[in-house]
């Protein structure tokens, strides 16, 4: 989005109409209210950008179906001159009139039509230009069908428009909809506002509405349309000595038969305007994050780079983006409802006083007195930005531009630096909402995106503390690796060719995430099947699942305008952490991966694993949603968003630990109750506490060895070097998978036997890495990283004395366990009690004893336990057996 | 490969609903060279073409594997096609409608007559300017003083209002009664005489004699109530307002002080209220509970056995928090969090009979000094009631074709009496003066209820439904209910009567109470469910249970002893209820518990909060 430069926010506001009572939507679902809708289709105008065209930044739904639309706005409009009572010149006229064509025509080219034209939405900014306003209403009000209000203005309505009709919710004869209107009824309108601008009087005005619009359709009959008019309102003379080439203009836009009339492109290229088209060069999109042009090469940078410099009038917040700006307005206590009260465009009544008298069965009520505070007032009105500015004083000028290159310091030298260190130390629901941090994360993760793939560690880095609202769509993109012309790819797959999915796909969308305005919309769910669709289409050998809706809700929700960058991470984001879990036949790899769980669940939690296996609640009865779809179908977006942040930095075993960390949080409950209770528990999932889960699952990842969570058929690692800007793998992010596979690694093992494992198995190099019995002597990780971790030698006293790993302890199988389960008392069992708590890694011969012995740990409630894949022989070959010196 | 012929490509595009009642097809033709080849791609394209350009042309891409050398030309070719036939569409259609006026075939006036109607109707800029409206003005007026230190004499004022109106109706209650016994005397005598002296027509006589001069006094006593509490309203609005512009011409703490000083003195009026009611032991329990699949609403629930009426009578001042209640059922009058109830009522608007005139009597108790009195609302409910009749029949006339669900015996119903509402239909009175409620929804219910087969589709439930609905769009937000669907218990409804009313109810509420989400976004509510509770002591009581029907209670009580979770205390005060109360019909402790243990396995309560220490 531009930047606010010397624009102002603005507001207004306007009620949908309300839905007839108790209908049905074709599907059996109730129809979504018209604010919904309106709510969706707005979304798209945010990426309307043009110097032409007041930038649309966001829409709010309030109470009773209001909406409240915030956009780019001046104080000036056309309709000053018109006050004045003054005449503009010639030139002034066609400047404006070519400034107003050129932002219909853009509007045109993405199939919008303006049709409120009129003098007081045609504003012009500080050095005078045109900003056409509220363009948007014909468009987002579904050609005017979800409000009760007629959109434009009377003067100004061209005669095709007031022909074909005016569409009145109390009218039941008119069944249908008035059609919509064409972009040549903007021309007329233009007409008539230039008509005023040259005759300094406004039209029409001083007789009533029907009179009016009888009037402009007689019109049809006259010869020379600007000539009556000028007669009609005795400014003859006014208009008579117009240039030659103004009066062209103003008999083309005047033209009573649209068929004759030109359209605004048309217009554009009409020679009435030689004189002034040269002064103005064709716009250009900005390109994209992601796009197949290079994005620097429209760069120009002056010969002296201090002319960049120049116009330092240390505003720096208004040359953020406008979003951005409204963004932190909002955080900065800004509140829309209050606004427009405060100006009194909000006028509510108190409700007891407008309640009906009588309500009939099908819920249709009487005797309400009509409410005016339900009329339309489309005032905009104008937010102060005073409050922003006096909450970001004391950030310095140098906080706007950070610098990027040394990434030792990772937040802007300023004399705040020290305010915000502290900040990151507060919950996240307090930074998310800290209007003076989120500016500076805005302002860094902005220019990272910009800089990115290059600074794509970075990225990572400062996602690691944390991700501003605002810009994640954008950052997660970045964490999945997102490059390329994703656009193009996009487009070319067929999303409209119906397939055998497509009926699933209808069911479940109108299911999915449903509380949300945005998803709700008609626009989302056309967006969800196409999304769906693309997916569905480009991954032939994967199938439709149920739960792939859940699974793109949040990428729709963040990328609503960029339907490509959602499919994107979608694509991403399923083979990284759902390998092959969207296959037609997927219970092998879910068998594994719910086994792994278990296994997990012991290795963490003995007691509740206990219990839960004793009741037999095993996660096939409620672990499948969690994992299928990654948290996406029992969580709403906005703990999704949380959740992910930090998922995306993980690897893909992180999930078991979310698992983990859910169960733990229900821990008293699951204990206290048994298996109907349980299942009742879950099949509504009870509320969750979402940052104490992250913060207790990244406690549970550290704890797990690495290989505990092998699964054979986890994603095969992928090639080295795939991409050029690769960044370091650390211990967290990079999957098990993906290191090199070595003798010591972990063997894969047929899923019967994985089952009848109650714990997990570590490689050998772990069991190396962790117990710091390095081959090279080189150790990868501080000793501050890693669990803590006790291996228990269970082989025979004697086996033990020919060769062991050194720290390691000896408790002999045989001699362990009484026969009631329980651990005997003996000098090893003493110590073992003592490292309770450490990572217990049972090395044995055979791979039965060990996980047998394991079983009996866990049964008795020892947390960590783990056995060491392959048992001792894997550590034979790499000589690190140690012989103890003979005790004398 | 000289030509490639796409058919298959238009079956795809999606016939728009409705929307535009004119699609044409039409076929983009564009010619290429490939190679020695001329080749020709024919599309045939509906319009208004809805989808996406972009995406046409890569399907035509991918589907017809078009070279890619010619890839953007194509492009510019289909979207400068679409360009040019959408504008052709708009022009014939526009000039279509031009015609349509010139050669007469539509109307001008019409046509200008509702544009003129939707721009007054719809926008300010047009509308006609508003009159001031008294009711709203005044409402702004008590909504500020209220909430300012003038609270408290608005309260004691109203307070004493109420005192001497109670006075008022002891008075008159005395009199009545004084009456009644003197002529029950009478009647002894006459009765004594009867087959002696007098026959049975002298008997019928003195009764209807009597039966007269009872009614000239009630008669006698409403016109004067109803002129005494006219004079106070009056008062008690010129001092408001009188108050205000004083407040604002002097915004001295002067006045404040004298406001201030004044409450003390009418204190010891308080304690004179005759006709007050003791308070009641009410049982009740309270629930939190989450709605929703993913993102959840808090709601509370609330369980409780009392009389409807309990929540419109004013107890003693001082007693029991009341003077809070009064203060906060005043404080949110008109703000946006009302307190609404369901009141059951038969299918007559007026107040002559049953609960409705025990409600009645309660909203006379009370002068309510922002709204109409209860006649006078009633009154305004028959007029709408009538137009609304009037309406649906015209409409009906209108499209005779569309079926309704039981439509032709009710309309028959309808024929009969257009004044009488039916099963499901509710009519709202607001109240300024009860105690706990500002709006009363009346349910019409039939004899239905009673039966023990009703189901979520009863007018019953439906009309909740729709009042729920109003508390929605008029931001009431506690709203209670009688969970029975009855306001007193008889001999029918025995536990599985209650059980499975309950259940009912629960279920199809947390129905309503999730699609309510959809509906306003999702605003944290307060529902109370009632069950009946009918004192023994209570004057209006007018129907009494034989003992007989009540064993059930008592089995079912003793069966479920042993396994109780209550506390023995609790068990013991319901013995000993049920000795007190032999007359008093009303579900029994035992009966509210079973109730009290549905709820949370229904709306899925999430459990009581565990706090633990840090493990």
């Amino acid at each position: 989005m531009r930047p606010l430069k010397d624009a102002q926010l603005g507001a207004f506001t306007f009620f949908a109409s309300a839905l007839p009572h108790d209908v049905c939507g074709s599907n059996g679902l109730p129809l979504t209210p018209n604010s919904i809708k309106i709510l969706g289709r707005f979304q798209i105008l945010k990426t309307i950008t043009h110097p032409r065209l007041c930038q649309y930044v966001d829409i709010s739904r309030g109470k009773h179906e209001r909406l409240i639309v915030v956009a780019e706005h001046f104080e000036s409009s056309l309709s000053d001159f018109q006050k004045q009572g003054k005449t503009a010149s010639p030139e002034k006229v066609l400047q404006i009139a070519y400034e107003v064509l050129e932002g219909l025509e853009f509007m045109n080219k993405h199939g919008m039509v303006h049709r409120a034209l009129s003098a007081h939405n045609v504003l012009m900014d500080c050095k005078g230009n045109v900003k056409l306003a509220k363009f948007g209403l014909y468009h987002m009000t579904d050609h005017g069908a979800d409000v009760g209000f007629p959109t434009g203005y009377p003067s100004y309505l061209a005669p095709e428009v007031i022909a074909q009709g005016s569409f009145h919710r109390t009218d039941s004869s008119h069944d249908e909809a008035p059609l919509p209107s064409g972009p040549k009824t903007d021309v007329w309108s233009l007409g008539v506002l230039l008509f005023e601008l040259c005759a300094g009087r406004r039209l029409l005005q001083n007789i009533d509405i029907s009179e009016r619009l009888k009037f402009i359709l007689t019109l049809g009959c006259m010869d020379d349309i600007v000539t009556v008019l000028a007669e009609e309102h005795g400014c003859l003379d006014t208009i008579k000595e117009l240039p030659e080439n103004v009066l062209q203009l103003l008999r083309k836009c005047l033209t009573f038969l649209p068929s004759k009339r030109p359209t605004p492109a048309e217009l554009l290229g009409d020679p009435v305007f030689d004189g002034v088209s040269c002064r103005y060069t064709p716009f250009q999109k900005p390109v994209s994050l992601f796009s197949s042009s290079l994005r620097c090469a429209h760069l120009e940078l002056p010969e002296d780079i201090s002319d960049l410099c120049k116009d330092d009038d240390n505003d720096y917040l208004s040359e953020r983006a406008i979003n951005e700006v409204y963004h932190l307005w909002c955080l900065a206590g800004g509140d829309l409802e209050k606004e427009l009260t405060n100006k009194e465009i909000i006028q509510s009544k108190p409700p007891i006083c407008t309640l009906a008298n009588f309500v009939l069965e099908d819920g249709e009520s009487f005797g309400q007195g009509r409410d005016r505070s339900f009329l339309l007032d489309d005032t905009t009105v104008t937010l102060s930005l005073c409050q922003l500015g006096n909450r970001l004083k004391d950030v310095a000028g140098e906080a706007y531009y950070p610098l990027l290159e040394d990434e030792q310091s990772s937040l802007p030298q300023s004399n705040s630096s020290n305010e915000l260190s502290t900040a990151v130390t507060l919950p996240l629901i307090i930074r998310e909402r800290d209007t003076e941090y989120q500016l500076i994360r805005i302002i860094l993760f902005d220019r990272l995106l910009k800089a990115y793939p290059y600074k794509k560690n970075f990225v990572w880095k400062e996602a690691r503390v944390d991700i501003p609202p605002l810009v994640r769509g954008l950052v997660w993109a970045a964490l999945l690796g997102i490059e390329g012309d994703i656009q193009a790819k996009y487009e070319s797959t067929d999303k409209d060719t119906p397939i055998p999915t497509d009926r699933q796909i209808e069911v479940d969308i109108p299911r999915c995430h449903q509380y949300d305005e945005l998803l709700s919309s008609p626009q989302g769910h056309i967006k969800f099947r196409r999304v769906l669709k693309a997916w569905v289409v480009s991954h032939p050998d994967l199938v439709y699942w149920q739960g792939l809706d859940s699974l793109c809700a949040p990428f729709l929700y963040l990328n609503f305008n960029n339907e490509a960058l959602a499919y994107a991470c979608m694509s991403a984001f399923i083979p990284k952490y759902l390998y092959n879990f969207f296959l037609k036949d997927n219970s092998h790899v879910i068998q594994e991966y719910l086994t792994v769980f278990s296994q997990m669940i012991a290795f963490h939690d003995p007691e509740l694993s206990n219990h839960l296996n004793e009741i037999g609640f095993i996660p096939d009865l409620y672990a499948i949603p969690w994992f299928l779809t990654m948290f996406t179908h029992v969580f709403p977006l906005h703990k999704i968003f949380h959740l992910w942040d930090t998922l995306l930095l993980g690897n893909s075993s992180f999930p078991f630990c979310i698992g983990v960390a859910i169960l733990q949080q229900l821990r008293d409950r699951l204990l206290a109750n048994g298996f109907n209770e349980c299942i009742l528990l879950f099949s509504d999932l009870p509320e969750i506490d979402i940052e104490r889960c992250v913060r207790e699952s990244i406690n549970l990842f550290c704890w797990s060895p690495r290989s505990a969570t092998y699964r054979q058929h986890a994603q095969p690692p992928k090639a080295a070097g795939d991409n050029g800007f690769g960044k370091a793998a650390t211990y967290y992010t990079s999957d098990y998978q993906d290191m090199p596979k070595t003798d010591l690694s972990r063997e894969p093992l047929a899923l019967c036997d994985l089952k009848a494992e109650v714990s997990p198995r570590i490689s050998a190099e772990d069991l190396i890495d962790l117990c710091e019995l390095s081959l090279a002597g080189l150790t990868k990780r501080t000793k501050a990283g890693k669990p803590k971790i006790i291996a228990v030698d269970i082989r025979s006293v004697e086996d033990f004395s020919r060769g062991h790993i050194s720290g390691s302890i000896n408790i002999p199988f045989s001699t362990a366990f009484s026969p009631d389960g329980e651990l005997v008392q003996c000098p090893a069992t003493g110590i073992l009690q003592n490292y309770r708590g450490r990572v217990i890694v049972i090395i044995s011969h055979a791979m039965k004893s060990a996980a047998m012995f394991a079983t009996h740990l866990v049964k008795v409630n020892f947390p960590r336990v783990c056995i060491l894949d392959g048992g001792i022989n894997k550590l034979k070959p790499t000589g690190l057996l140690t012989v103890p010196s003979p005790q004398i | 490969m000289a030509s490639t012929q796409d058919s298959n490509s238009a079956a795809t595009m999606k016939k728009s609903k409705g929307k535009v009642n004119s699609t044409a097809e039409k076929e983009f033709v564009f010619e290429f060279r490939a190679g020695k080849h001329n080749c020709v791609l024919k599309v045939p394209l509906q319009f208004p073409v809805q989808e996406n350009i972009s995406d046409l042309h890569g399907r035509l891409m991918l589907l017809h594997k078009i070279p890619c050398y010619i890839e953007n030309d194509l492009k510019t070719y289909l979207s400068n096609f679409i360009e040019r036939e959408t504008i052709l569409d708009y022009d014939r259609e526009a000039e279509l409608s031009l015609q349509r006026l010139t050669t007469g075939d539509g109307d001008v006036n019409q046509l200008t007559n509702a544009w003129t109607r939707s721009y007054v109707e719809t926008t300010l800029e047009h509308a006609r300017p508003e009159e001031p409206c008294w009711d709203e003005d005044f409402a702004d007026v008590y909504h500020e003083l209220i909430h300012s230190p003038a609270s408290d004499t608005l309260l004691n004022l109203e307070h004493n209002y109420f005192v001497s109106i109670s006075e008022l109706i002891s008075e008159r209650d005395m009199e009545i009664k004084k009456l009644q016994e003197r002529q029950a005397t009478e009647m002894d005598k006459v009765m004594h005489e009867l087959g002696n002296t007098l026959s049975d027509q002298d008997v019928n006589a003195v009764a209807s004699q009597h039966f007269d001069t009872q009614q000239v006094l009630e008669n006698k006593w409403a016109s004067e109530l109803k002129q005494v509490t006219g004079i106070q309203k009056h008062e008690y609005q010129e001092w408001v307002i009188s108050l205000h512009q004083d407040l604002q011409k002097s915004n001295s703490s002067q006045i404040t002080e004298e406001i201030k000083v004044q409450p003390s003195q009418l204190l010891e009026l308080e304690d004179s209220g005759a006709r007050m009611f003791e308070e009641q032991p009410q049982l009740e329990e309270s629930f939190t509970i989450h709605l929703g699949a993913q993102l959840k609403t808090m709601h509370n629930l609330r369980l409780v056995r009392a009389d409807v009426l309990d929540f419109c009578k004013h107890r003693r001042h001082g007693s029991g928090g009341a003077k809070l209640r009064r203060l906060q059922t005043a404080l949110s009058l008109y703000s946006s969090s009302l307190c609404g109830l369901v009141l059951l009522v038969d299918n007559r608007v007026n107040s002559y009979s049953g609960i409705k005139r025990e409600f009645a009597t309660v909203a006379k108790e009370c002068t309510d000094f922002h709204f109409p009195f209860l006649e006078a609302q009633l009154d305004e409910v028959q007029q709408v009631l009538l137009y609304a009749r009037a309406q649906r029949s015209s409409k009906q006339k209108e499209q005779p074709e569309i079926p309704r669900n039981g439509g032709d015996d009710k309309n028959k119903n309808v024929e009969r009496n257009p004044s009488n509402i039916l099963p499901g239909e509710f009519y709202i009175s607001r109240h300024s003066n009860l105690s706990e409620v500002h709006v009363v929804f009346h349910l019409c219910v039939d004899d239905n209820v009673r039966s023990g087969n009703i189901t979520a589709r009863d007018p019953a439930i439906m009309g909740l439904r729709n009042i729920l609905k109003v508390c929605c769009t008029h931001d009431i937000t506690t709203v209670t209910v009688p969970l029975l669907l009855v306001h007193d218990m008889s001999e029918e409804m025995t536990i599985p009567w209650c059980l499975k009313r309950a259940e009912l109810v629960f279920k199809c509420v947390k129905g309503f109470m999730m699609e309510m989400a959809s509906w306003d976004g999702g605003i944290s509510r307060t529902v109370q469910f009632l069950v009946p509770k009918k004192q023994e002591n209570d004057p209006h009581i007018l129907l009494i249970v034989p003992v007989s029907g009540r064993p059930h209670c008592t089995e079912e009580g003793g069966r479920s002893n042993s396994n109780s979770p209550h506390n023995p205390n609790k068990r013991s005060a319901y013995t000993a209820g049920l000795l007190e109360c032999g007359s008093i019909e009303s579900i029994s402790e035992e009966m509210f518990y079973q109730l009290s243990n549905m709820l949370p396995q229904i709306f899925r309560v999430s459990s009581t909060l565990t706090l633990t220490s840090k493990h």
